[in-house]
């Protein structure tokens, strides 16, 4: 009798004996795994692992270098954007103030005496509602007193943005014709052109018209 | 083997083993004191070497903020900021550098230029004398200034030149593109930074802002490090403060009250246009007023804003707040009849008119009407002195408004007891006490507005950087006569001009009641007595529902002081202001009041 079968009875000696569980006789049994040679893996296996790894590591380095490239690039154009910016707000600045320049009413004052205006003095209103027409409208007359001459603003740079008013156009006292505005549009030229004369014009002493770029106004120059 | 050399191996290992040990002693101790040196250095930082070191690299810079803008009502930008540059020069780098390379964006290749071609090129940009400028910056200062205040297109053309020791530096001007229209109210800056006058002293800290800092760590190099500290708070810029005014009707009222005063050779003259309805003040115009590009320009007394900071005797304007006083406390009313001598006399003091006339029997709306002094004092002397005292007060006489303009006047109004025997009286048609043309103006928007006084206001909104609008509230608002009184005296105002004097202020297609004022001027040198005139004129339209007041004075004209108007300027002014703002013409029946008595 082998161990096993002996093993496989019930090991109970007389009636004092314990009954043990029994063990099935298979459950113990394992089933050795046939040896056999291995061969080792291949050495050559390994080269294309290092170049995979190399090739990792390069397109790292690609990518960084890449990325370096394309962050100073754009740092470039920030920086060029950023000078852009300051010029067109320079830009926008200045044109600002050229605006601003012809928009102040001294300047549109001028400008339009100088294209031959002149301010009516008498107007008149019509409502809309009962057509009632109040106040009596006159026609602007050329040669009125245009009032006292406001300085234009004494920005630096911008005071050639309208040439001073001329003096000679209030004096002429009857109604414009044709062939009267052209000869004072000459005039007007002629006095553009005569600048630094103007200036030297005796001034007014009543008014201090600041700086003297602009003529005084006509019924306070002595002797005329 | 072992055994053999057993003793004098023994001795040449504990040897061996000495020198080893006092070998490592040695290096410990040497460790030992520079961990030691560099625990002390970094650690405790003995002798503040790390602070120094930071402090060094520490640089702070400060970031400026812009000042604000002042607009006018409608938006008009009064005053603004913008960049300029200065150009400064180092004269050591420039004198020590014969020649230096330059870019030339023509040909696209750098060059070389010689210190002599790159002054011309300077010169002939800055418009200088190649000269001069040589001079300027030969030298071993380190700091020159060759130009100021040179425009952006100007600055970037010098900087191309890429002269040595040549640089720009940014700063902010202050520029006012309406120049002197309004200038004395917009006030000017001291060194472009502090406001000298008007609102930009006034407002000065809302216009200013707050200026931001920026704290980062630099090299000896002069690179930024990167990871080290960088702090930055940014500048919170200036409020822009928008203005109740109107720079097109501005400038008109400075137009006209300029040609006025021109005209009639006056010291000075000015013009204020308020809104009835809400106290707005839409012209404060005054003669020769200054531009605040270039203050100097103008003479010191000329800089202010006369119409809040001259107080002068207002003259018969003031019989307009008699005849309030009167109506509302019962003592008259606008038909009551008064039988007027040619010179009355009460308490020893006579009062006369301006004209000569004979014993009259007048209305109240007559006595306004024609402005005579003799009823004014017969109406007024029914009040008593605490009475009239009183009634000024109220009308704000004596009480200065508060527009944030500066130094504004409030004028003189004695107590009743220090009154002398003829100022009693005087008072009553505006002499012996003396108000500014905008407290003239306020105590007419009073009856012109249903009796309820609005305080004037000349600064609407500030507008912070983001772009809210924050309103200044109005001030309180107190009532000074009833509705009916108000209404009484206004009717008493247009008779002035429908069946008194003063026809010459009326505008078509409008009512307008007005009333003038002349008074004598005292003298200025010291002296007592009188020297000149004050004549004003002040007027409200329509007057179905008044929208507008005006009141134009004009400081010591030439010649005949009874020959001289202001109707023409004020009904222009008035015309203009009308026509501006769309007010429909009049509706309803004018008032006439009867001037006589029957």
């Amino acid at each position: 009798m082998s161990t096993a079968a002996a093993k496989a009875t019930p090991s109970t000696v007389g009636n004092t004996a314990r009954s043990l569980p029994l063990r099935s006789p298979d459950t113990g049994r394992k089933v050795r795994t046939p040896l056999s040679v291995v061969h080792s893996t291949p050495g050559k296996r390994r080269v294309p692992f290092f170049v995979f790894c190399f090739g990792v590591l390069a397109a790292a380095l690609l990518t960084v270098l890449v990325l370096n490239i394309s962050v100073s690039t754009a740092q470039y154009n920030l920086v060029q954007l950023k000078a852009q910016d300051a010029t067109l707000t320079k830009q926008n600045q200045e044109l600002t103030q050229q605006r601003q320049a012809f928009e102040a009413p001294q300047n549109l004052a001028a400008k339009a005496a100088q294209l031959g205006m002149v301010a009516s003095t008498a107007k008149g209103q019509i409502n809309l509602e009962t057509l009632a027409i109040t106040g009596t409208a006159t026609p602007a007359l050329k040669g009125l007193s245009q009032g006292a001459v406001i300085a234009p603003p004494a920005i630096t740079g911008q005071l050639d943005v309208v040439p001073p008013a001329s003096t000679k156009e209030p004096l002429e006292s009857h109604a414009p014709s044709a062939a009267d505005a052209k000869a004072e549009a000459k005039d007007a030229k002629a006095d553009a052109k005569a600048k630094p004369e103007k200036k030297a014009e005796p001034k007014a002493p009543a008014v201090n018209l600041n700086g003297g770029s602009v003529p005084a106004p006509q019924q306070k120059v002595p002797g005329q | 083997m072992a055994q053999n050399s057993g003793k004098s191996k023994t001795k040449k290992a504990s040897t061996a083993k000495r020198r080893l040990r006092v070998g490592l002693g040695l290096m410990l101790t040497l460790l030992l004191v520079v961990g030691g040196k560099l625990f002390l250095v970094q650690g405790l930082d003995v002798g503040g070497m790390a602070e120094a070191g930071i402090n060094k690299r520490l640089t702070p810079v400060e970031l400026p903020a812009e000042r604000g803008q002042i607009l006018d009502a409608n938006g008009t930008v009064l005053a603004s900021s913008v960049i300029r540059y200065d150009i400064v020069a180092d004269q050591r780098v420039n004198t020590n550098t014969p020649e230096f390379g330059r870019y030339n964006s023509a040909t696209a290749e750098a060059e070389t230029v010689s210190r002599e071609q790159g002054i011309k090129d300077l010169a002939s940009a800055l418009g200088t004398d190649p000269a001069a400028l040589t001079t300027a910056l030969t030298g071993d200062k380190p700091y020159v200034v060759l130009a100021r205040e040179v425009k952006p297109d100007l600055e970037d053309a010098i900087s191309k030149l890429s002269i040595p020791g040549v640089v720009s530096k940014a700063i902010s001007k202050r520029v006012y593109p309406n120049g002197s229209v309004a200038g004395g109210v917009i006030g000017f800056l001291q060194d472009g930074t502090t406001g000298q006058a008007g609102i930009e002293q006034t407002q000065d800290e809302a216009l200013r802002g707050t200026p931001g800092k920026r704290v980062f760590e630099i090299g000896a190099d002069g690179l930024r490090i990167p990871v080290a500290t960088d702090e930055l708070t940014p500048a919170v810029d200036g409020k822009d403060v928008k203005l109740t005014l109107n720079t097109d009707l501005q400038y008109f009222a400075q137009q006209a009250i300029q040609s006025q005063v021109n005209n009639l050779s006056a010291q000075w003259g000015s013009i204020v246009v308020m809104d009835v309805k809400t106290g707005n003040i839409i012209v404060m115009a005054d003669t020769n007023a200054p531009d605040p590009n270039n203050p100097g320009g103008v003479a010191p007394e000329d800089r202010g804003v006369r119409s809040v900071t001259a107080a002068y005797e207002p003259g018969s304007v003031e019989k307009m707040i008699t005849a309030s006083a009167a109506i509302e406390e019962g003592k008259a009313s606008p038909l009551d009849t008064f039988t007027i001598p040619p010179a009355y006399t009460i308490d020893g003091e006579t009062f006369t008119d301006a004209f000569d006339h004979g014993t009259e029997k007048r209305t109240l709306a007559g006595i306004l009407g024609w402005s005579m002094n003799t009823g004014t004092v017969m109406v007024g002397s029914r009040l008593s002195k605490q009475q009239r005292y009183d009634w000024l007060k109220k009308f704000g006489i004596g009480e200065a408004p508060d527009i944030g303009l500066p130094s504004e006047a409030k004028g003189i109004l004695a107590k009743p007891d220090q009154w002398d025997n003829r100022q009693q009286y005087t008072v009553l048609f505006g002499q012996g006490v003396s108000q500014s043309t905008l407290q003239t103006v306020r105590a007419y928007q009073s009856v012109a507005n249903d009796g309820v006084m609005l305080q004037p206001r000349l600064i609407d909104s500030y507008i912070t950087p983001d772009g809210k609008e924050e309103k200044v509230p109005a001030k309180e608002s107190r009532r000074i006569v009833s509705k009916e009184t108000a209404k009484k005296v206004r009717d008493i105002l247009e008779s002035n001009v429908t069946e008194g004097q003063i026809k010459e202020a009326a505008v078509d297609g409008y009512r307008v009641g007005a009333k003038t004022g002349t008074s004598q001027a005292p003298r200025e040198d010291g002296l007592p007595g009188f020297d000149g005139y004050t004549a004003s004129m002040v007027a409200m339209a329509p007057m179905d529902n008044p929208r507008f007041i005006v009141e134009v004075v004009v400081q010591r004209p030439k010649g005949n002081i009874y020959g001289i108007t202001n109707g023409p300027v004020l009904r222009s002014v008035l015309g203009q202001v009308l026509r501006t703002y769309n007010v429909p013409p009049s509706t309803g029946t004018p008032a006439r009041f009867p001037q006589f008595a029957k």
